[in-house]
């Protein structure tokens, strides 16, 4: 069964503008990860906001665990779809503690289960110790935790993750990303994955795309992938 | 789309501009903190006032006449253009009983938008003679100001002057100052002309008078008379009042410029001394006549009169009271006989004269 | 397919956020475009004798007071900013902020305070000559005319170009300064070279703010008798009682106006330098010997001027006359003015935020509503009085029977005599204060929070104010503050557009000012700068606070 399912989608930042986007369609499957390569200014950044609901298509579908959330008549808000984002620089709300962060998005879960729910997602992080910290008193490596628990709390139909490790320092880069996809296979989580670093697809995704010439679509296995290195 | 989530900001916005709008036409009602009860409850014990004269002395007025009968006098104080055009605006639903303002052409103009009623009552008329209030009695008069001619004690003697005609002759060239033609004081008096001169004779006296100016004109009255004592001209057009202001100033600067220049009462063989008359008159839709009049009846009597003209330096109304030193020793003067009405009739093309004849 | 695409985008944007910011922009609107409809209607014959007789005056000396007054706050905000944000000298850390308390003197207040001061009977003139003898010739030192008034635009004004270009030279320049430093220029040629170019865009910013103040004026002008176009409307509409006439003034000095806005745009855009955001502080050069004393003389010079003198003389004068005119009526004012200008203040921000809010969408449409909420900066405030105060009387009209319903008498005026009709008239003008801060505020922080917070499953409203106000906390008490400070130091609106018993401390002082009666006059005054002092400490406190 796939849960992201897009069709013809086309997108352009003005009308008078090339389309970023043009035509592109891809299915995801339950517990995927999907890794999303290209160069800055390709569109990868935009298709996971065109599937958050953070862009509006100029033309095509896109349907999450078989709901359409936008076509050329329906949209739905960003707040319903049940989306989880991990964004670039993890957006922590600086006015917030760890803790707070991640029962921000737990509004719509019955009180006395939100504080279960945030033990559950620190401890998946192995953060139990930093609740009561601001985002600021953590480090690159802590926030970008605390963010994928943030995102993983509401329990998404799917997560996206926006150049995840793009702040990180080279040598903790490593096992971040290891730890990052232990913790996502152990959720079962659909997953994609924005980089323009061919490793971090190398290390973990199921398999990738490669984004530039809008009009090209790839689905490429990653041990295809290596023959075309 | 989710309808509540639709309208709560909408909702929220909407009771925050309610509440808001209730506080401030709270706020509005034109009878202030002051008389916070109903007005209906106190409809005897009170009056409304609009008044475009701002003076400490009128305040005083009031004071007492609060204490003398127990009716509760509530004041609006702006300027006389405003007020006018808000009792018209306001029609029948104002809460003022009295209007209050400075120079006769406002007055006339007052009159001639039909905001004003009659007032009868032997008292007022026994206070003010005939010729100092409204021909139909649409207002009455509360004090008076000339509009006069101020030289320099040094440099002018008084055998020179005469008339406002005789400030136009090649004698007071680059000597005469007066204030802008903005100016309702001026606007009046080339009024006054125009309905005792004849168009043409005001004109031609406008054009004498711009030919003759020290200076463009600038500033108020006191700075006409700063202006003869610092000699940059010797004679200047002016009102009583602010002769009187400055001859009781705290500064004694301004004390010295009052000493340094005497005033004229022109044309006392010919038309008289115009005068700017203040006046009170009872509003149309007057909903307390009854304290209204009383009112009128009290800042006309005798000790009112004399309460103003020392605290204000302005010539009484009541020919019973007396007056400050300074007006006294100024003796008696004959004044224009006009009707005020035309004052205010002919105030349109004043401003026009003045404009014409480049008098800024 | 288009049509179904636009429905679709309509439904997605359309929202509670759209339906204020449209009520916020037609409440802008509506009394601009009535200015402009009076153009077409049949001119009566007071507008003939304006055309044949005035109109060119008023026109001229509009156009020359704007252009000298541009020029000399130019030459001495520009020259201030270069000098504080580049040097070190002695009192640099004081004059840096002191010079900004110039904008706490009402222009109006500013005005009479020099006249009388300077004039026959003031402090200069009398102590010449009482101790020394000597009698100036008056006239050299009257503060009249367009002279007079560009005296004082200029020493009142000036912190608008001096603030906002010292703002972008000590956070943006530094590195092309440094750069041209490094090249071995002199400091002059850095400052022509380099400076001058760079900051233009923040130069032309500050100016057109000073021309705005400029062509709205109508207490400095009517104080000192120039006859502009906004002194015109008052007379023709109060003088003559010519609504139809003010009203076709009114939509001369709009075309004005427009003129400026594209002078604008050309002067901006016609040189649009993309700066680095990410920059470091510039660092000041000591300043030594001379040059050193030399910047202290210029810097406290302005500051004499343009603040302590007449501060002082205004304390000076209320002491004189303090058991004369104190009385609790003071309190009084003082309540009321901070009354409304808090409730307007409030509403600004409320509406500035919602549209702010809905302007990060950064679609066509919301740069026009941007566009039009903050339209009535540019506005002169008697321009607006007409427009509100005909709205509103038409409203009224319109509620008559509703009125009569609910028992109020038979058309009675509720709406035109309640305090609403002034706060919607400070709506319109100052909106862009409250507005730009806001926006500021919601730059800085960006749209990433807020779209995490959607990501979490929380709808707009929820996430605003969960998210979003709590972040720009700053941005609003700062606009707050700078809004409230404007309205408390408002004129021409407050006489216009205060309901009858209603007095804000800047009608007080101009009633007294207008009855030649300067010394009264001082109290009112001081209470105004005071509250705009001890306002702008408190943004001061309370952003310090902030920042920890």
């Amino acid at each position: 069964m796939s849960i992201v399912d897009i069709e013809g989608l086309t997108f352009s930042f003005s009308r008078k503008e090339a389309p970023v986007i043009k035509d592109f369609s891809l299915s995801v499957g339950k517990g995927e990860l999907v890794g999303i390569l290209g160069q800055s200014g390709s569109g990868k950044s935009t298709l996971l906001r065109l599937i958050s609901g953070l862009e509006t298509p100029l033309s095509g579908t896109i349907s999450i665990a078989g709901t359409t959330v936008v076509s050329n008549h329906v949209f739905i808000q960003p707040e319903n779809r049940g989306v989880g984002m991990v964004f670039q620089d993890y957006a922590l709300f600086p006015h917030m503690t760890v803790k707070e962060n991640i029962l921000f998005g737990l509004s719509k879960m019955p009180r006395k289960d939100r504080k279960q729910r945030v033990d559950e997602m620190l401890e998946l992080v192995q953060m139990e110790k930093f609740e009561k910290r601001f985002p600021h008193e953590l480090s690159g490596g802590q926030q970008q935790r605390i963010a994928l628990a943030r995102a993983l709390a509401p329990k998404p139909k799917v997560l996206l993750m926006d150049e995840p490790f793009s702040n990180l320092d080279a040598d903790l880069k490593e096992s971040i990303r290891e730890e990052l996809f232990n913790i996502l296979r152990k959720a079962d989580m659909t997953c994609i994955m924005v980089t323009h670093d061919r490793n971090d697809v190398e290390a973990a995704c199921d398999y990738s795309i490669v984004m530039g010439q809008a009009d090209v679509k790839n689905h490429i296995s990653p041990k295809k992938f290596q023959s075309i290195k | 789309m989710n309808l509540a989530k639709l309208f709560k900001p909408l909702i929220v916005g909407t009771a925050l501009t309610i509440t808001l709008a209730g506080c401030g036409s709270n706020q509005g009602d034109p009878k202030g903190d002051e008389s916070a009860a109903q007005p209906k409850t106190t409809e005897n014990q009170e009056v409304n006032i609009y008044t475009a004269r701002h003076y400490e002395a009128d305040d005083e007025l009031y004071k007492n006449f609060t204490e003398e009968t127990g009716i509760k006098v509530n004041v609006v104080k702006g300027k006389a253009e405003e007020l006018i055009e808000r009792l018209k605006r306001e029609g029948e639903s104002t809460q003022a009983d009295l209007f209050v303002t400075v120079d006769g052409g406002v007055l006339a103009n007052a009159k001639q938008n039909d905001i004003l009623q009659p007032v009868t009552s032997d008292v007022i008329n026994e206070n003010v003679p005939e010729n100092l209030r409204d021909v139909d009695n649409q207002w009455v008069g509360l004090a008076t100001r000339a509009r006069i001619i101020a030289y320099s004690k040094d440099r002018v003697s008084p055998d020179e002057l005469s008339t406002y005609e005789d400030l136009t002759s090649e004698k007071w060239n680059g000597k005469l100052l007066v204030r802008s033609s903005t100016s309702l004081y001026n606007q009046s008096l080339l009024a006054s002309f125009i309905e005792l001169n004849g168009e043409e004779q005001a004109q031609e006296w406008a054009e004498g008078i711009v030919n003759n100016f020290a200076r463009q004109p600038d500033g108020g009255d006191r700075d006409q008379a700063a202006a003869i004592a610092a000699g940059t001209g010797d004679v200047a057009i002016m009102n009583t009042y602010y002769v009187g202001l400055l001859a009781n100033s705290e500064d004694p600067e301004e004390l010295k410029v009052a000493d340094s220049i005497d005033v004229f009462f022109p044309n006392q063989e010919t038309t008289g001394t115009h005068v700017n008359i203040s006046g009170i008159g009872l509003t149309k839709h007057s909903k307390n006549k009854e304290n209204a009049v009383k009112l009128i009846e009290y800042v006309t009597s005798v000790e009112a009169q004399e309460l103003l003209s020392a605290a204000n330096y302005e010539f009484p109304v009541n020919p019973e009271a007396a007056m400050p030193e300074l007006l006294e020793s100024w003796g008696d003067f004959k004044m224009q006989e006009l009707n005020f009405d035309t004052l205010g009739e002919h105030n349109k093309k004043a401003i026009e004269i003045f404009n014409q004849t480049g008098w800024k | 397919m288009k049509t179904q695409l636009i429905r679709r985008n309509m439904k997605k944007e359309f929202n509670g956020w759209w339906i204020i910011s449209l009520v916020g922009a037609v409440v802008i609107l509506l009394p601009i475009l009535f200015i402009f409809s009076s153009i077409f209607q049949e001119a009566n014959e007071n507008w003939l004798h304006i055309r044949q007789y005035l109109l060119k005056n008023y026109v001229a000396n509009t156009i020359i007071l704007v252009v000298l007054t541009g020029i000399f706050t130019a030459l001495l905000g520009v020259t201030l900013a270069w000098i504080i944000a580049a040097y070190d000298f002695p009192l640099k850390r004081f004059f840096r902020w002191g010079l900004l308390l110039p904008l706490s003197i009402p222009t109006f207040i500013a005005a009479y305070t020099y006249r009388t001061m300077l004039g026959y009977t003031g402090v200069v003139q009398s102590t010449l000559r009482n101790q020394f003898d000597y009698q100036i010739n008056s006239e050299w030192l009257r503060v009249s005319g367009i002279s007079g008034a560009v005296f004082i635009f200029t020493l009142f004004l000036f912190p608008y170009v001096y603030l906002i270009t010292r703002a972008f030279l000590e956070s943006q320049s530094t590195a092309y300064i440094e750069n041209a430093r490094l090249l071995g220029r002199k400091p002059l040629a850095v400052f022509y070279k380099v400076v001058l170019p760079l900051s233009r865009p923040a130069i032309v910013g500050g100016i057109i703010l000073v021309i705005y103040e400029v062509l709205g004026d109508y207490g400095v002008t009517s104080y000192l008798g120039i006859h502009t176009i906004s002194t015109a409307i008052f007379q023709t509409w109060f003088g003559m009682y010519d609504v139809n006439s003010a009203m076709r003034l009114a939509a001369w000095l709009m075309v004005i106006i427009v003129g400026i806005f594209f002078l604008e745009r050309l002067l901006r855009q016609g040189r649009r330098y993309h700066l680095s955001s990410k920059s470091r502080p510039l660092v000041p050069v000591k300043l030594k010997g001379i040059a050193g004393i030399a910047a202290f003389v210029y810097c406290g010079i302005v500051f004499l001027l343009g603040f302590l003198i007449p501060f002082i003389q205004l304390l000076f004068w209320a002491k004189m006359t303090f058991v004369k005119v104190w009385d609790s009526t003071f309190i009084t004012l003082v309540y009321q003015t901070v009354f409304v200008a808090v409730i307007s203040t409030i509403m600004i921000l409320v509406i500035s935020v919602v549209v702010a809010n809905v302007s990060r969408s950064h679609s066509s449409f919301s740069f026009i509503l941007s566009k039009i909420v903050t339209s009535g900066y540019s506005i002169p405030g008697p321009i607006i009085a007409i427009g509100v105060l005909a709205i509103f009387i038409s409203l009224d009209h319109w509620l008559a029977p509703v009125y009569s319903k609910l028992g109020l008498g038979e058309a009675p005026l509720i709406l035109s005599l309640s305090l609403i009709m002034l706060i919607v008239g400070y709506f319109i003008r100052f909106m862009a204060t409250g507005f730009n801060a806001i926006e500021v505020g919601f730059e800085k922080t960006g749209k990433k929070y807020s779209e995490a917070s959607r990501m979490l499953g929380i709808g707009m409203t929820k996430t605003f104010f969960k998210v979003d106000l709590p972040l720009i906390k700053g941005s609003l008490i700062s606009g707050f503050i700078l809004t409230f400070v404007e309205i408390c130091k408002e004129l021409p609106l407050a006489l216009l557009l205060r309901p009858f018993n209603f007095e804000t401390l800047a009608t007080k002082t101009y009633q007294y000012a207008n009855d030649e009666q300067i010394y009264e006059a001082s109290i009112s005054s001081l209470l105004i700068i005071v509250i705009s002092i001890l306002s702008v400490v408190i943004l001061q406190m309370i952003g310090k606070k902030v920042k920890k």
